[in-house]
């Protein structure tokens, strides 16, 4: 079975649109940090946010009135895939499409707002209007709403690498020759409460920069949007491989579950990798496994540029890989250390000669997965 | 990768065949305790005790008590594991027991919450600045594919895990995936299951859109006034037939069939035509070749809301005229994501030892719906074949066909 990429929608801190980004990215732009406060304790987090402005040119929908930012932000990736394809799903196109959505915080603006009204006001405070959103295949509803698909629509959590996981489970769910597309999009929102939490874990950075495989990891940065991709059966950027992933137990397993999928994924010398480093443990397990098993490949984070944005992050990361691939090469890697085993593109990189590009997703809860793309022919 | 591999290519559907289960769910621990209370229509639920619900309307759950859920293992790494967690790895444990050769190539798992009530414990100390200490435990062990990793780790097992939240379908959905998976050849072995854990923000959400009865849960009846939560896990182990076979493994049932639609209805409400839930299970019907009239008994979502049993109950009666229906949540509560699995597992249990389990609370049938419903008692019956439907918010509907295997 030949998958292939029809159409691709991001939203960004950096904006929205594949060429807007892409173009900015390559112009070695990265989004604006900003400060957001939490509401607990009077400590402040540094965050990449959507800007207002780009909020406000999303398109309206009836069926977007009152929900989450995630959904917005998902909806807005979505169509734009669909358009980026010029895929205009009428019902029998619908019929045949299916959805499937990675997530990783969900809705955690509105489920902290229905919660704290039940621990200041008690259990009659909480609103039955929130309570829908906060589910975690909300967004994945309206998304699905506006499309009019009718058939599989899937919603999968888990941590970073889930983009990649959702890929993968497209593949088996297009294995049914009735879907003809598949819609695959990740998506996140952004509040303090996530910022604290991974800031308790230890794994947030107080100020930008992302210092993207440093020695010593300084933690990330947490940023929002989405990202779609839009599966057919064939096209010219081509899924070659995905892996099932699998998981590790301790942060220093992460390594070697890293090689074994990384062996499974590489074919030729002149791929290039789009990593997951975001200036967490995740670097020094990606240097090594890389450096070890591609030490010739051209590696790529986008995370500096965009911050962590974990359930939409895998998508974005095909996102770089396929438009690095289709535009021959790649943007300069942002803050990176003055000396590394790897080989980076400390400046816009011609990638010219490469076939193939591997996208590797090391999450920070357990999970890891790969995949080969290629341009076809 | 390497077994997947090898089976693509194969022509022809494969046949899917269930070699072991586990439970653990308000019924009991494990399938005997789970077929006792089935076939003797124990009502499981109980007021609840997880946490104060003084203002909620609704005071009673289906809860797995405590001294069945904690797992005395892993030692100090094990007290620090949500409660889901446990529940998984003594659903797992007993699947695996049953089968100890048993290896998959792919874990696929549904939920709705993961270890929510961690995340509870930890904003309820940050907004109230109480002892954060133990906040890294309850972040790290939130997440919901946590649970699913954590029993495989029990166990040692080292599948990738594809964790799905479809709302209250997460868990057939989960099933009907892997049924996919297996039958397209992808991959020979796949433990499919799901699990929940009481919460206190689900339990008030639902309370919240009134949803939820200070009552008794009566699906399908008249006076029926809304459902009653639960939690559970359950793990089916799913295995190509002819492999399963091959190795002499035990085979309980076959899974023959799997439909899944989408309901662009209401985030919270199922179209009133009972269209998606219709679509559901004619998909299921046709993935099986099988007619309607096949059918000998259907699982129904039947939360006992007044809307999904409505709709429901049109699509059962259009579909498949007077089969027997009964819902078994009425038995032990709703369990989320573990629903659409604990469910499977009361069929395997129907056709293992023929019979119908029992729709308890079942005073007067609706007027609307003219439906065969299995009540209060549980029935001695010929089951060949039955459906387990699962409807979620977001308009995901879900239904498995599931067949006896007969040597």
């Amino acid at each position: 079975m030949s998958l292939g990429i029809a159409g691709m929608g991001w939203i960004t801190p950096l904006g929205a649109g594949i060429d807007l980004v892409w173009d900015r990215l390559l112009r070695g732009e990265e989004a604006h940090a900003e400060k957001i406060a939490g509401q607990c304790d009077g400590q402040s987090y540094t965050v990449f946010r959507v800007p207002e402005s780009v909020l406000a040119s999303l398109a309206p929908h009836p069926r977007l009135r009152r929900v989450s930012l995630i959904s917005r932000f998902a909806a807005a990736a979505g169509l734009e895939a669909l358009a980026n394809a010029r895929v205009k799903l009428d019902l029998k196109i619908a019929g045949r499409t299916a959805l499937i959505f990675a997530i990783s915080n969900g809705g955690v603006i509105y489920t902290k707002r229905f919660y704290r009204d039940i621990i200041e006001s008690g259990p009659q405070a909480a609103s039955p209007l929130l309570f829908p959103e906060t589910v975690f295949n909300a967004p994945a509803s309206h998304l699905a709403a506006i499309l009019g698909i009718t058939g599989a629509t899937y919603t999968l959590v888990g941590d970073g690498a889930v983009g990649l996981v959702a890929m993968r489970m497209a593949e088996e769910v297009m294995a049914n020759v009735a879907i003809d597309y598949c819609l695959v999009v990740g998506a996140e929102e952004v509040d303090w409460l996530l910022c604290d939490a991974y800031r308790r874990w230890r794994l947030l950075r107080s100020e930008a920069p992302v210092e993207p495989f440093s020695e010593i990891a300084k933690g990330m940065i947490l940023s929002e949007g989405a990202g779609a991709i839009l599966l057919a059966r064939g096209g010219p950027l081509k899924i070659e491989s995905t892996h099932a992933g699998r998981y590790y137990r301790k942060r220093t397993d992460a390594e070697t579950v890293l090689k074994q999928i990384l062996s499974e994924l590489i074919e030729a010398e002149n791929d290039f990798v789009i990593a997951s480093a975001n200036g967490t443990f995740v670097d020094q397990a990606e240097c090594r496994a890389l450096s070890r098993l591609v030490p010739e490949a051209l590696v790529y984070t986008v995370k500096p540029a965009l911050g962590e944005s974990v359930g939409a992050g895998g998508l974005w990361q095909i996102i770089v890989a396929s438009q690095a691939l289709r535009h021959e090469e790649l943007p300069p890697l942002l803050h990176a250390p003055a000396e590394t085993r790897l080989r980076i593109p400390t400046i816009r990189m011609s990638v010219r000669n490469a076939r193939a590009a591997i996208v590797l997703s090391c999450g920070l809860n357990q999970q890891i997965a790969g995949l080969r793309l290629a341009l076809d022919g | 990768m390497t077994r997947s591999t090898a089976l693509n290519g194969k022509s022809g559907a494969a046949r899917v065949a269930v070699v072991a289960a586990g439970i653990i769910s308000p019924l009991g621990c494990g399938l005997a305790e789970t077929l006792a209370s089935l076939q003797a229509a124990r009502d499981c639920i109980t007021p609840v005790t997880r946490f104060s619900v003084d203002r909620c309307r609704c005071k009673t759950a289906g809860q797995v008590p405590d001294g069945r859920v904690v797992v005395e293992r892993n030692g100090r790494r094990g007290q620090r594991l949500h409660r889901a967690s446990h529940m998984m790895i003594t659903a797992l444990e007993e699947a695996l027991t049953q089968d100890r050769q048993f290896e998959p190539d792919l874990t696929v798992v549904g939920t709705t919450s993961g270890g929510m009530s961690y995340g509870e414990d930890y904003y309820r100390a940050l907004h109230r600045h109480d002892d954060l200490r133990r906040s890294p435990t309850w972040i790290a062990n939130y997440p919901p594919q946590k649970a699913v990793i954590d029993a495989q780790e029990a166990f040692g097992i080292s599948a990738p895990c594809e964790v799905i939240a479809n709302a209250c379908a997460s868990g057939t959905n989960a099933i009907g995936h892997a049924f996919d998976c297996v039958r397209s050849g992808r991959y020979e072995r796949v433990l499919a299951g799901g699990y929940d854990a009481l919460s206190e923000l689900v339990f008030v959400g639902f309370d919240s859109l009134q949803a939820s009865t200070p009552e008794k849960c009566r699906p399908f009846d008249r006076h029926r006034t809304g459902m009653v939560l639960g939690e559970g896990a359950a793990i089916l182990a799913l295995e190509n037939f002819e492999a399963a076979r091959a190795r002499d493994a035990a085979i309980l049932a076959e899974i023959i069939g799997y439909g899944i639609s989408t309901d662009n209805f209401h985030l919270t409400q199922p179209n009133p035509s009972g269209s998606g839930a219709r679509q559901a299970m004619e998909r299921a019907l046709k993935s099986a070749r099988l007619a309607a009239d096949a059918v000998d008994y259907i699982n129904a979502h039947g939360t006992a809301t007044p809307l999904n049993d409505a709709t429901e109950g049109k699509a059962i009666g259009q579909l498949f005229g007077r089969v027997p229906v009964s819902s078994t949540k009425s038995m032990m509560g709703h369990s989320l994501g573990a629903a659409g699995a604990v469910e499977a597992i009361v069929c395997l249990l129907a056709l293992q030892h023929q019979f119908l389990p029992p729709n308890i609370n079942f005073r007067a049938p609706d007027e609307d719906a003219d439906l065969n419903i299995v009540a209060n008692e549980s029935q001695p019956a010929s089951v060949r074949t039955v459906l387990s439907n699962s409807f979620g918010f977001g308009g995901t509907n879900a239904s498995i066909l599931i067949q006896q295997f007969k040597t």
